[in-house]
């Protein structure tokens, strides 16, 4: 099974993805700030990393950065509600940028163009 | 030895060349307030005043884009009027402020009688063929016209208002741009206009566009910082609003697209329930913060309201676990603010100190007197502290750490110190929890 490490810090909407996730059958793991999430990666393997760009603390393009450093070949899907740095993405060592939808298809068809299932 | 000198322009002695005195009266602009409208005043003053440049009236045309149009035309109306001007300007200690002060006045009585007829004195810029007094203005020349009623390049019309033969048109420009025009003259002596009249006149005239040519480069400021308020506005809007909604919308999807169990419906709709409470919640704070300013400085008693604001239930409720250490002297000086704004910022404050306070944990709140011009309120909490990164962020605006933070709770507070003119302070380091100065004016008395 495919695990995929989820960096959301909005309860509710990690919440809804990770069941969301679950369902399409992937393992997921959830971290609620970037601290936690680059304990996690130094931690285990990942197939995949889902975050978001406004936390607290570290934002989500610090942690990208952070994660190059750790492990430079996990795909990373930004899943954000601001549009204004969808320009960015690549240059941040990003693969995707996902505006926040309530639909979550976008997001699911992309994880699996990335990873499969 | 040292000698010191003012470096505002003091009086002149009498055989000061009067060029020099209208110029320093002129400068002293430079310690006002600035004011478009007073500075072209004095300037217009420098060039009717008898005992200055030596002319009489002055007329000012100003650009509105497409049109030069007549706005003001300053001057006696008759030799009785020019000299009572001219013996209130030579009066010993006369200066910006005094001739601001007389010339409103005098303006307002004189656009009252003339300022349905100045509203006809307007020249369309793009128009082909421009008369005089606009040519002036779009040829970027001095002008001087004698023999007016001889002369075909003038506007009729323009002689037929200001009833005499010879005039001086000087464009405003700065950086290329035309802003306007002053036509002066000498109406009332008959004099003929020499020279050394128009060498000083150039100089009111550049410093005129010059004035005008500031005045609109900040209105673009002011107007671009709208703009990028409007564009972090939108930011936040997108941001703060779409993940409650995705929320919401998610959830819901969720109960329709399967048979839903009773017990995951109602915690489904007991999580669209807080989202929409954080939305409700956004909405306020972002109206609250849009709507509400200070009117008015009045002398506040800080420390009746300190002492008070730890005795509020929501304050009393978030402190159960910890403590707050009170310190308020009993002769605590009368700050300049408002009573109701001044409890918000330091409920504020106190608020997020108590959030990231861990339980046990102290927060500080302490006043006294500080540097005799202020009163400082210190309000220190036991959290993780910042490190210089979110430090730098603790202001802009949406910024926030917390789970249903809207980031304006301190740009309020920022705010609110801001129309007090008081000073606010942040020390804070990983480890050692964050402290807020915030220093508000003492009220003097009397």
């Amino acid at each position: 099974m495919k695990k995929i490490l989820l960096i959301e810090d909005d309860l509710a909407l990690s919440l809804l993805y990770e069941e969301e996730l679950k369902n399409e059958g992937y393992s997921i793991v959830v971290a609620h700030d970037a601290d936690s999430a680059l304990e996690l990666v130094r931690k285990e393997p990942f197939d995949l990393i889902i975050t978001d760009i406004r936390m607290p603390g570290k934002d989500g393009i610090e942690l990208i950065a952070n994660v190059m450093g750790l492990r430079k070949d996990i795909p990373i899907i930004i899943n954000t509600a601001y549009q204004s740095y969808k320009d960015d993405f690549m240059t941040w060592a990003a693969d995707a940028y996902i505006i926040k939808s309530s639909s979550l298809d976008e997001l699911k068809a992309k994880i699996k163009e990335l990873i499969g299932n | 030895m040292i000698e010191r000198y003012s470096l505002q322009p003091s009086n002149f002695n009498p055989e000061t060349p009067k060029e020099l005195v209208i110029l320093s009266i002129i400068a002293q602009s430079f310690f006002q307030p600035f004011s478009l409208e007073d500075n072209l005043l004095v300037i217009l003053t420098a060039l009717t005043a008898g005992s200055g440049i030596g002319f009489n009236r002055a007329m000012l045309f100003l650009n509105d884009g497409m049109k030069l149009k007549a706005a003001t035309w300053l001057g006696p109306r008759s030799p009785e009027e020019a000299e009572a001007i001219w013996t209130m300007l030579s009066s010993p200690g006369i200066g910006y402020a005094e001739i601001v002060a007389y010339n409103r006045d005098l303006v307002t009585k004189m656009v009252r009688d003339i300022q349905p007829r100045l509203k006809s004195l307007v020249y369309d810029l793009e128009s082909r063929t421009l008369p005089l007094p606009a040519m002036a203005a779009v040829n970027k020349e001095i002008i001087l016209v004698t023999e007016a009623q001889n002369e075909p390049a003038v506007d009729p019309n323009f002689i037929n208002f200001i009833k005499v033969d010879s005039f001086l048109c000087l464009p405003l420009v700065a950086q290329d741009e035309i802003l306007g025009e002053i036509v002066v003259d000498k109406g009332i002596t008959h004099a003929p206009i020499e020279a050394k009249d128009i060498e000083l006149a150039r100089l009111c005239a550049l410093l005129a566009g010059n004035y005008i040519y500031t005045t609109n480069l900040y209105k673009k400021v002011v107007e671009m910082e709208k703009m990028a308020a409007l564009g972090e506005m939108a930011a936040f809007v997108s941001h703060q609003l779409r993940n409650p909604i995705v929320a919401i919308g998610g959830f819901t999807t969720q109960m329709l697209s399967s048979p839903c169990q009773p017990e995951r419906c109602r915690r489904n709709l007991n999580i669209i329930q807080e989202q929409v409470k954080h939305l409700e919640d956004i909405i306020y704070k972002l109206s609250h913060f849009l709507k509400n300013t200070i009117r008015e400085l009045k002398p506040v008693d800080a420390r009746p309201i300190l002492l008070n604001l730890v005795e509020r239930p929501d304050i009393k409720l978030k402190a159960a676990k910890k403590t707050i250490s009170l310190k308020i002297p009993e002769n605590l000086p009368l700050i300049q603010c408002d009573q109701v704004y001044f409890e918000e910022a330091v409920v504020n404050l106190l608020d997020n100190a108590l959030d990231v306070t861990p339980d046990g944990g102290k927060v500080y709140l302490r006043a006294r007197p500080y540097n005799d011009k202020y009163v400082m309120i210190i309000i220190k909490d036991s959290g993780p502290g910042l490190d210089e990164k979110s430090r730098d962020k603790l202001f802009s605006p949406f910024y926030t750490t917390k789970e249903n933070g809207t980031g304006l709770g301190l740009l309020f507070v920022k705010r609110i110190i801001d129309t007090c003119n008081g000073k606010l302070e942040v020390q804070s380091k990983p480890g050692r929890g964050t402290m807020f100065k915030l220093y508000f004016k003492i009220q003097e008395r009397g």
